[in-house]
């Protein structure tokens, strides 16, 4: 039917289906910026539009329904490539990060200032409330919402300075533009779903409606014989391989369990066949079709029933070792039915007892240490899975060209995938280009292979572009979550609180596969335990399948579990021990020039060293913290008596990449009029590792940040890097792009020295982009015009790698007031305050806009977050109503982020990593604020009302 | 699949359009085309244009107004913005989900829907509100809310909320987070008369397929002075008969609605 209506103020008349939504009418026409997060829930407001002056959600609106209206979109704010006063208050403010929620915070943010031009901070947060953004902890969406109505005011209003680090330095501590952030607050194309073909095919999943079953028939004659259907794939005609989906170094430490199509599910929404067809409605119904017996087996759904004797089997196959035996007792032989395991190398591991990976080491004389203890404490804290919901799915387009496999991906790692996805459908490297597209939220659950695999294999076998995208019940139950764990800590100590002892003992459950079995579990020790100095400490970890949702990478890995157990147990050992807690963490915690023995037994994948930490900031962090909090005063009365208020503070830790076992690179081009071009392998995932590369360059190559532009994440044109993960951006990725700009001044002076006729070592670089010497001077733009003629000295390029055996860890330490309510059990953060270390920062407010979206992630796990299965296995909470993600709402009161710099040795600039260490504090933070508040221990997260009245004793 | 979309200008020619089987009445959509009625329903009729839309005072020559009349068609947001509107009912709407969401959703979607966790039953039930509303081919009537909650039919037109002096009121919901769906909800109205409870209405949803008055625990507190908290959450938790869900057991729901009720009331009470 004909909508006549008026978008963005011109006239439109749409041929529209009665029942389409006007926002996928939109998306049709080209307007992109309309996103979707919830699937038409209404609970993300992604889809936004400002409809006759309201701000409502497009999904929830028939396209019919436009009729003789006005619909304005980001497009309206963004004619002729200009910002309105709204983007760029938010660029200014560094809002944008992944970027896929920007068009929608970009009408609210002008939705609110036409109304209220002087807005309060509470009609911001009205203005803001339908809006989900996972990325930016919401904080610094004040400071834009400011900006912006001061430039209503007066449009020559300049933002006051932020904090600056390294005055030597004109970009790098300074805060520079996001190099996409304006791109992305136009709401321009830049995600996977933006880059589809008008034919590309639509493939759906059948999906395991059991926890754990065999499939034991499955008839596609019927649905492959259906309209626009194109091809089915099952277990009986996919891969015969299996592989893991993690997205890890070589040699992958996750065991390969799984087939493109298992012949046993072995979690709800496990694959069951894959329907490719023109339409996607037509690939659903083709789904229906599918007839499929299942033999239903009990599943396994925690970890006591994964370890009982008896358990049911999650993996009955064939298990084998492509280096190294398996472990003494375990079973190996297969059942003949079941898809194989292949292990890399041994994990401890015995499939057959539902034991996916085990470790277990330690230092010094534990028994002999608790037996020199005053007191000993052991207390067991338990994680609950929490889920990364990028609000971008996983998404991917798949397609053929002249003979090679192009996938556009939404992934943090474009190498492994290529890698992956190679191995899985069998064919060389060459044969596939990954192209990393914006990324809309990635947080460890794109650091898998979750969807990649299938689409590229249908896209080879049939030569049809596949479009295969998530939808937010899939994210939910397929996507990958936090492990759920258990962890048992006992610790010993004197009088005083000198800790003779500690014992750490991790149970994981890792779902129906394995990808990151062992690194996760392990990483909960790995970047806890070394905080204490102790010289009698000992861990374990144990991880078992079960059939419950696959786990995965969860930014922090398995720090923020880890943290959450060791900190929660040492504030109980203060409690015993009658001593302020942060007394305690202080008597304990590592410092400058600590020895750190520990790490010695924790070596990531290959053996461990002991190290002498340089310069560590814990303590200039917890003497911040002490002052905001006044730490030495009582604490503040409540003036309810329903509320009672408690103070937590804690000291966390995080690594900077993996040290010995990753790489990357980049490689810098000087183009013919002097501007550079850098190509970086790093996945800038919304991060802004894109600006950190170009500010290196722009900083070595004295230009400025607008005299270059950045490639990555494109295995045909940018050199290898190992994605991002474990903390790895900065420090790898933009150390490679430090050497890659170093590489090309030392070319650049060395030419200049040629045509200059001075010695090199008289030769140095001034802005901007100027070769100057004793005697002359020449600028970049001729000596790359002159390197490019005939008779020149070739392409000037600059290439870097970096590798390193150093270990950079960023610390902090957060503190946190909340208040407690005790008739209903509910908890408010009245404050929170995150002192960080993160070596120098290379823009201090992206820095910090990814500390505020850690800490508030994981104040969502800590007090809301939780995904729940029944007693078959069936998650429950699939989607954003259900499943409650914080919104502007939950923030703290006061809310306060402060860098405190440490410089690193080897870091870009003296950087380290910055984001994922800001998810360790929140759980054991708030959980010792609970207790403070109200004298009872929450050692379950999250800490729901319900769980902080049973921990009462009121339920 | 929605095959057919209408927009009818009229009240009738929207009840003639609903008499099709399986036809759906779409209001702000909020509800209807997020979860129950996607993809399912033929027929769409989007009634808009055929309900009032006004927010207004009628029937007093002090300015005042008597009553309050809500037109199915106002917005949860035009509820909020209007002057018209008292504190508790405004109390109501702010609670609903969020702004985008209240800038769409109508008062006749919210009772059409006749959720339990409802943000604007309560409230307008513990005020009284009587409900105007028409079925196809017969004259629009004019009952009490509970009534029509209890069996509704037709299409609602108007919400007459009766106003009086004196009168206590207040809307409370507890939720995990600010935007989730309520848990409970609670609202109460009453006067104080020499310091006792007088004329006490409770609305608690929660509790049961829809929010709904309860006689039962009003009568609990009618006529006596406010007990405290305490006492009231002691006394009406055994009265709510809750099912445990994702977001929470039977002995939590009980505990947080009879806290909530043992709030409303207070906040009331609090209220000049």
């Amino acid at each position: 039917m004909k909508v006549d209506f008026k978008l963005n103020e011109r006239s439109v008349s749409w041929d529209c289906a009665p029942g389409e939504t006007l926002r996928a009418a939109l998306r049709r026409k080209g307007i992109v910026s309309v996103r979707d997060g919830c699937d038409g829930e209404g609970s993300c407001g992604l889809c936004a539009v400002i409809l006759d002056g309201r701000l409502v959600n497009s999904c929830q609106i028939l396209a019919p329904q436009a009729e003789g209206s006005s619909v304005l979109t980001v497009d309206f704010f963004s004619r002729d490539r200009k910002l309105s006063i709204v983007q760029r208050a938010l660029i200014d403010a560094s809002c944008v990060q992944c970027g896929y929620c920007t068009p929608a915070v970009v009408l609210a943010l002008h939705d609110l200032l036409a109304r209220s031009p002087k807005p309060s901070d509470e009609e911001l947060r009205d203005a803001l409330s339908g809006t989900l953004c996972r990325c930016t902890g919401y904080e610094q969406f004040y400071d834009a919402a400011r900006i912006a109505s001061e430039r209503l005011a007066d449009p020559e209003y300049v933002v006051p300075l932020g904090p600056e680090f390294r005055p030597d330095l004109r970009h790098v501590g300074k805060d520079r533009e996001k190099v996409d952030a304006s791109a992305l607050a136009r709401g321009e194309k830049a995600f996977v779903e933006d880059r589809v073909d008008s034919d590309a095919c639509h493939l759906k999943l059948l999906m395991s409606p059991y926890a754990h079953a065999w499939i034991k028939s499955i008839d596609v004659s019927k649905a492959l014989d259906m309209p626009g259907v194109v091809d089915i794939v099952t277990h009986e005609n996919c891969p015969d391989r299996v592989y893991t989906t993690a997205g890890q170094g070589f040699p992958e430490p996750s065991p390969h369990d799984q087939r493109m199509f298992p012949r046993k599910v072995r979690h709800v929404g496990d694959r069951v066949a894959a329907v490719l067809a023109e339409t996607p409605e037509e690939a659903e119904a083709a789904i229906k079709a599918i007839v499929v017996e299942y033999e239903v087996l009990k599943p396994v759904l925690s970890i006591a029933e994964a370890k009982a004797p008896g358990a049911p089997i999650v993996h009955h196959g064939a298990v084998s070792y492509v280096v190294g035996d398996p472990p003494a007792g375990s079973s190996t032989e297969g059942d003949g039915r079941d898809d194989p395991i292949i292990y890399q190398f041994p994990l401890h591991a015995d499939p057959h007892r539902n034991l996916a990976a085990s470790v277990a080491d330690g230092i010094g004389d534990v028994d002999k240490g608790f037996a020199e203890a005053d007191v000993v404490i052991e207390r067991t804290y338990v994680g609950k899975r929490v889920q990364c919901t990028p609000l971008e799915p996983h998404v991917v387009y798949a397609k053929v060209d002249a003979d090679r496999l192009v996938i556009h991906a939404s992934t943090q790692v474009p190498w492994h995938l290529r890698r992956i996805v190679a191995a899985a459908v069998g064919l060389p490297e060459h044969k596939i280009r990954v192209i990393k597209e914006r990324v809309g939220g990635g947080f460890g659950a794109k650091q898998d292979i979750v969807l990649e695999d299938v689409a590229g294999y249908m896209a080879w076998k049939t030569r049809r572009p596949v479009l295969f995208r998530y939808d937010r019940a899939m994210e939910f139950m397929t996507s990958r979550t936090r492990h759920g764990m258990e962890i048992t800590v006992k610790l010993g100590a004197r009088r005083d609180g000198t800790l003779t002892a500690m014992d750490m003992k991790v149970e994981a459950d890792t779902g129906p596969y394995g990808q990151h079995c062992l690194t996760v579990p392990m990483n909960a020790v790995s970047k806890s335990l070394p905080l204490l100095l102790c010289d009698n400490a000992r861990f374990s970890v144990k991880t078992y399948y079960t059939n419950l949702s696959p786990a995965g990478a969860y930014q922090g890995y398995g720090a923020p579990k880890g943290s959450f157990a060791l900190q929660g147990t040492l504030a109980e050992l203060a409690f015993e021990l009658g001593m302020d807690q942060l007394d305690l963490i202080e008597k304990n915690m590592v410092r400058s020039g600590s020895r750190l023995e520990i790490l010695k037994s924790l070596g990531e994948g290959r053996p461990g060293a002991a190290v002498t930490l340089g310069t560590c900031g814990l303590d200039e962090m917890v003497a911040r913290g002490r002052k905001a909090f006044a730490w030495g005063e009582p604490k503040p009365e409540s003036d309810d008596p329903d509320w009672k208020i408690g103070r937590g503070a804690v000291i966390i830790q995080q690594g900077s990449g993996l040290p010995g076992l990753d790489a990357a690179n980049a490689e810098l081009r000087l183009l013919p009029d002097g501007s550079l071009l850098m190509l970086s392998g790093g996945a800038d995932l919304g991060t802004g590792l894109d600006t950190v590369t170009a500010k290196a360059a722009a900083e070595i190559m004295k230009l400025d940040m607008t005299d270059v532009t950045v490639v990555s994440g494109d295995t045909d044109t940018t050199p290898f890097d190992k994605g991002a993960y474990a903390s790895s951006g900065t420090y790898f990725s933009g150390n490679a792009a430090v050497r890659a700009a170093e590489d090309l001044r030392e070319k650049c002076i060395k030419v200049a020295s040629g045509i200059l006729g001075e010695p090199e070592s008289d030769l140095y670089l001034v802005p901007r982009g100027i070769v100057r010497g004793k005697r002359g001077e020449i600028s970049l733009a001729k000596l790359a015009h002159m390197a490019t003629q005939g008779e020149g000295h070739g392409d000037l390029v600059g290439f870097g790698n970096f590798k390193t055996e150093h270990a950079a860890f960023p610390y902090g330490a957060h503190f946190t007031e909340a208040a407690v309510n005790v008739r209903t059990g509910e908890v408010r953060l009245r404050r929170f305050h995150a002192y960080q270390d993160c070596g120098t920062p290379i823009n201090p407010a992206l820095a910090m806009g990814q500390i505020y979206g850690g800490v508030m992630k994981a104040i969502g796990h800590s007090l809301y977050e939780e995904l729940l299965f029944d007693d078959q296995g069936r998650p429950l909470n699939l989607g954003f109503t259900d499943y409650k993600i914080p919104s502007i709402y939950e923030v703290p009161d006061d809310f306060h982020v402060e860098l405190v710099p440490v410089e690193d040795e080897v870091g870009p600039f003296g950087g380290k990593s910055v984001s994922e260490i800001s998810l360790n504090s929140a759980a054991p933070a708030i959980s010792i604020a609970i207790h403070d508040a109200v004298g009872a221990w929450c050692r379950v997260w999250p800490f729901t009302p319900e769980r902080v009245l049973r921990a009462m004793g009121k339920l | 699949m929605v095959k057919e979309y209408f927009r009818p200008e009229s009240l009738d020619e929207a009840l003639e359009l609903l008499a099709a089987p399986g036809a759906l009445a779409l209001a702000g959509g909020t509800w209807s085309l997020a979860f129950e009625a996607r993809d399912k329903p033929e027929r769409v009729v989007d009634i808009g244009r055929a309900v009032p839309r006004t927010i207004e005072t009628r029937g007093a020559s002090d300015g005042r107004g008597a009553e309050l009349c809500l037109g199915a068609g106002a917005t949860f947001q035009e509820i909020v913005d209007s002057k018209s509107t008292p504190p508790a009912i405004r109390a109501a709407a702010t609670s609903m989900a969020n702004r985008n969401t209240r800038n769409r959703a109508t008062v006749g979607g919210n009772l059409g829907a006749n959720k339990s966790c409802s943000s604007l039953a309560p409230i307008l039930l513990a005020l009284g509100a009587s409900v105007e509303y028409k079925e196809r081919s017969k004259a629009s009537v004019t009952i009490a809310l509970a009534d029509w909650l209890a069996a509704p039919g037709g299409l609602v037109l108007t919400v007459i909320v009766p106003r009086a002096d004196g009168l206590r009121a207040s809307s409370l919901r507890a939720s995990r987070t600010a935007c989730d769906i309520a848990t409970s909800t609670a609202a109460c109205a009453f006067r104080l008369e020499g310091g006792k409870v007088a004329g006490l209405r409770i609305a608690i949803g929660g509790f049961g397929p829809r929010a709904s008055l309860r006689p039962d625990v009003a009568a609990l507190f009618e006529g006596k002075p406010l007990p405290t908290k305490a006492d009231i959450e002691k006394t009406v938790a055994p009265l709510l008969q809750a099912r445990a869900d994702q977001r929470g057991s039977v002995e939590y729901k009980r505990l947080r609605g009879a806290a909530l009720v043992a709030d409303a009331l207070h906040a009331a009470e609090e209220q000049i």
